[in-house]
């Protein structure tokens, strides 16, 4: 085997402190079991900050909106609540996500309901006053019912609009193309929604325009925003008055700490599936690339693992692009027009703020030389969903005591979890890891809060779900208190903050 | 030299010998095909013309579009094949990063379509893929379109073994060179032209240059990327190296400034790779008494890379600035030298003042048309500062309030234009969103 093909993670502090008390790991999850997943509800706080510095390089105002479909946790929430309320909001996209948001301290002016709607989620977010973005006319007319019916106030409400790619600013002779997206209105349809908005104006009051693109190129958004910009100008000179312009997210993190290691072991999959080299993945998966007739075809079906520019940086350096049609930089496009400025950042905003614990449970040999290991873990793919977003990172091995004497050096290893399923591996890659754990050790899956931690787990074969744990820094030592146990106002144990 | 078509100017390049004084191989001739002085300006003008001529020949009644993926050299010279032959020209590409030469583009008449960036949620399952869209609209039934499919189309290469591979060794008196460097795009030149080479010499030895993953230099492709790419066949190099951006540029410097060939970057890193890779080899000849020769191809001309230059070395494109401006001016300076006026303050002035002040909107046209003070004039905060450069535009005895969006860049321009001497110029506090905010009127047109 030739150099191990690491992929190890981007730790930041506090995050590399927490991962340096191994022994407070140990006990959490000797107490609480296998897996157990572990909050850093300060962090939050501290990415929100952010993401606020970039709002103030730009002179923006408007809100950050912490998508709540992220991460399911209480302390999350609970945290976002107590922050600065005109510059912090929640977005929620069920009417449970909503309950919560309230039952967090989320007054209803803090709230942007988006996503599928039923009739209960529509009231309930007219109900405490929540902004609703909305994603079609039939939902319009839907609310404006509700409205009506049960005597609500006005409710706020954004425009969700998607197909920019037809529209006419797409400049001489180019036209950039989108992914469909089943959510929003089509801007060609614009027109009939303005119409409906003024239609029910005793019910609704407009006061934005939104979009959320899946992708990662910023022209795309840039273009998006700036049509958004002109609508706007459609909008007041019809005599509605919207103030902002809400982008959506999808900033990105950064996950893997060196841009080498990621070149490396993406080429080397390339390779491999060419032929070139041994399989990096059970079974010789490509990940989504395949081999025809010697030449790589299909794309990679990848997070892009190391991001030079994520989260906050993204946003900034989206807001500082040149514009296509009106030559400014959205940044500026935004203010020159007296605009607000909502995001929605989900995992960009939870960068950082946790990881998930499971317990070595098995190593195994195979007898094989390719994959020499297999390591099963008190966990299982649903548990720690990186494989279904395609986020590859390798886990950080928290020995139980001293290692030994002759445990050997880097160790390609299969993690594989704890259903009884030949598809329940934790990773499809091989996984290098500096030795071979021993049963009894932890792996830390790292940067874990956006989207992995909880999005897929399940009581399938009635294996335990991971408790969530919210930890914070005191001195050298770390506190901790369960997640629903978790308020802002005091620390984790009961004392006042 | 009289043709009855621009066509027959394609091909028959030059090949010039680089200074050794500048190269500093002592026992290596070092030479430079000029294939950026084919008509349309690159080295793709032999494939593009080889690969479209059947179509173009018989489409001409029908009508039709060409199409291909390609965000520079090939779709430049398509375009222009395509025009000729009265059809269309569309490029199909998600690497349109030099903003030259899609401007150029354009004005060929070319078509632009860029493929949506990669998803930030990953689905596994998505069948969307653009490119997918691409392949089937081009066999749909009754479709048009003229694909000439330069990542795998043989003609590609073709056009290399039948050009550009015979002119050099014509020009090298019959004799293959012992070394041929080529930065790899489609593969097309580097597969061809060591085709040729090696039937003269199968001892040539192949230098493939490409991208370093990490960076971005026009026309060349990846380490990882050139996977990709049908035409590539490792078995044609006998060694792949990486350049950066900077070692393009490097080399692209010295070729224009020492040796009068206008090369673009992917020129310069095919003669800042040769040069790294043979020192080695020229070093091993010390003493032998030995030559030997290299060939690296010049793909293309430096004016369409401006930007690109411009945003890896800007210091390389900087111009030197003259008495006080914007720039210039320190935070001290705007706090000492810089008036504003509150929002009532300057509310009053606008009713009451005598004279009353000329208010100058610094915000995008776009903008100032959808809300702005009543009376107040539009002047772009970029074209206030080239009309400030060269001196006050406006007279002494006018009072100005200016105003942008938060009443920032607003207190610079104050600050400057009361040091180049006008009495009263004010920038309004808090900007137009202070206005805003502050309930006072603003109006639309």
């Amino acid at each position: 085997m030739d150099v191990p093909l690491y992929l190890r993670p981007r730790v930041d502090q506090p995050l590399a402190s927490l991962l340096g008390a191994a022994p407070f790991l140990h006990s959490l999850a000797d107490a609480l079991g296998s897996p157990l997943n572990v909050l850093l509800p300060e962090t939050v706080a501290a990415n929100v900050e952010r993401f606020r510095a970039v709002y103030r390089r730009h002179h923006l105002a408007g809100r950050v909106y912490f998508a709540h479909k992220a991460n399911r946790s209480s302390s999350l929430v609970r945290r976002l609540a107590a922050a600065e309320p005109a510059a912090v909001g929640v977005d929620v996209a069920s009417l449970e996500e909503l309950r919560h948001a309230l039952g967090c301290g989320f007054t209803g002016d803090r709230v942007m309901a988006t996503g599928p709607k039923d009739p209960e989620f529509l009231w309930l977010a007219a109900r405490v006053g929540a902004t609703v973005n909305l994603d079609s006319l039939r939902e319009l007319e839907q609310l404006a019912g509700l409205v009506r019916e049960y005597g609500l106030g006005r409710v706020g409400v954004l425009l969700r609009l998607s197909g920019f790619e037809c529209a006419d600013h797409g400049g001489a002779g180019t036209r950039m193309l989108s992914r469909r997206s089943r959510f929003g209105t089509p801007v060609r349809d614009v027109e009939e929604l303005l119409a409906a908005v003024e239609r029910h104006a005793d019910a609704v009051e407009l006061t934005g325009l939104s979009y959320h693109l899946d992708t990662t190129g910023l022209e795309e958004k840039g273009r998006a925003l700036e049509q958004c910009v002109l609508l706007m100008d459609k909008c007041r000179a019809r005599g509605l008055a919207p103030r902002a312009v809400d982008i959506g997210g999808g900033f990105g993190v950064g996950y893997i700490a060196d841009g080498e290691e990621w070149q490396r072991w993406t080429t080397a999959l390339s390779e491999a599936v060419l032929g070139g080299r041994p399989p990096l993945t059970w079974r010789g998966h490509g990940y989504g690339l395949r081999n025809e007739g010697g030449t790589v075809r299909g794309s990679v079906a990848l997070y892009p693992g190391h991001r030079p520019n994520a989260g906050p940086g993204y946003l900034d350096e989206l807001l500082s692009l040149p514009a296509p049609v009106l030559g400014r930089g959205p940044g500026t496009l935004l203010l020159e027009h007296l605009h607000d400025l909502h995001i929605e950042p989900g995992r960009s905003l939870v960068d950082q703020c946790g990881l998930s614990l499971a317990r070595v449970l098995e190593v195994r040999g195979t007898g094989e030389d390719a994959t020499p290991y297999l390591v099963r873990l008190g966990m299982n793919a649903g548990d720690v969903s990186l494989e279904e977003h395609g986020v590859l990172m390798d886990p950080v091995l928290l020995p139980r005591g001293e290692p030994g004497k002759d445990d050997e050096g880097p160790v390609g290893v299969h993690l594989v979890g704890n259903l009884c399923l030949e598809a329940d591996l934790i990773t499809r890659r091989l996984v290098f890891l500096p030795r071979l754990p021993r049963a009894g050790d932890l792996l830390a899956f790292v940067n874990t809060a956006g989207y992995a931690m909880d999005f897929h787990a399940h009581h399938a074969q009635r294996q335990p779900l991971a408790r969530t744990v919210a930890v914070e820094r005191e001195g050298g030592s770390w506190r901790w208190c369960p997640d629903e146990d978790y308020w802002p106002i005091t620390h984790p144990g009961g004392t006042p903050a | 030299m009289r043709y009855d078509s621009i066509t027959e100017a394609i091909g028959n390049t030059p090949l010039v010998r680089i200074d050794p004084a500048v190269h500093g191989l002592r026992n290596i001739d070092l030479y430079a095909k000029l294939e950026m002085l084919n008509p349309f300006g690159s080295v793709k003008d032999r494939p593009a013309w080889h690969m479209a001529r059947p179509h173009l020949e018989g489409a001409a009644e029908g009508g039709g579009t060409v199409v291909e993926l390609s965000s520079g050299n090939t779709a430049k010279a398509l375009a222009l094949l395509a025009g000729l032959h009265g059809l269309r020209f569309k490029s199909v590409t998600n690497r349109m990063r030099v903003p030259e030469i899609k401007e150029l583009l354009l004005l060929l008449g070319a078509e632009i379509e860029e493929l949506p960036g990669r998803s930030e949620c990953l689905d596994p399952t998505d069948t969307d893929d653009p490119l997918t869209h691409f392949h089937q609209a081009l066999t749909e039934p009754g479709s048009t379109y003229l694909h000439t499919d330069q990542y795998f189309n043989p003609r590609n290469v073709e056009a290399h073994a039948e050009g550009t591979g015979p002119e050099i060794v014509k020009d090298l008196d019959g004799r293959a060179p012992d070394w041929f460097v080529a930065c790899v795009g489609t593969a097309g030149s580097s597969t061809g032209v060591a085709r040729v080479l090696r039937e003269h010499d199968p001892e040539v030895r192949v230098l493939g240059l490409v991208a370093h993953k990490s960076d971005f230099i026009p026309g060349i492709r990846t380490i990882d990327e050139v996977h990709q790419v049908g035409l590539f066949d490792p078995a044609t190099y006998d060694t792949v190296e990486s350049v950066t951006s900077g070692e393009a540029i490097d080399g692209m410097l010295t070729l224009i400034r020492r040796c009068g060939l206008l090369t673009g970057p992917t020129g310069g890193a095919a003669y800042q790779g040769a040069v790294r890779h043979l020192r080695d080899a020229d070093a091993a000849l010390e003493g032998s008494g030995r030559r030997e020769s290299a060939v690296f191809i010049v793909c293309d001309r430096a004016e369409s890379y401006l930007s690109y230059v411009r945003d890896r070395r800007p210091e390389l494109l900087g111009r030197a600035s003259r008495g006080p401006t914007l720039a210039t001016l320190t935070d001290d300076e705007v706090r000492a030298g810089g008036r504003s006026a509150a929002v009532n303050e300057a509310r009053h002035w606008i009713t009451e003042g005598d004279p009353r002040p000329l208010v100058v909107d610094l915000r995008s046209p776009h903008a100032y048309a959808a809300l702005h003070i009543e009376g107040s004039v539009n002047i772009v905060d970029e074209l206030f500062e080239e009309l400030v450069r060269g001196g006050l535009p406006f007279s002494k005895r006018t009072p100005v309030l200016l105003a942008c969006p938060v009443g920032e860049r607003s207190l610079r321009y104050a600050a400057l234009l009361t040091r180049r001497g006008h009495p009263d110029v004010r920038s309004l506090a808090g900007g137009i969103v202070a206005w805003r905010d502050a309930g006072a009127p603003l109006v639309r047109e």
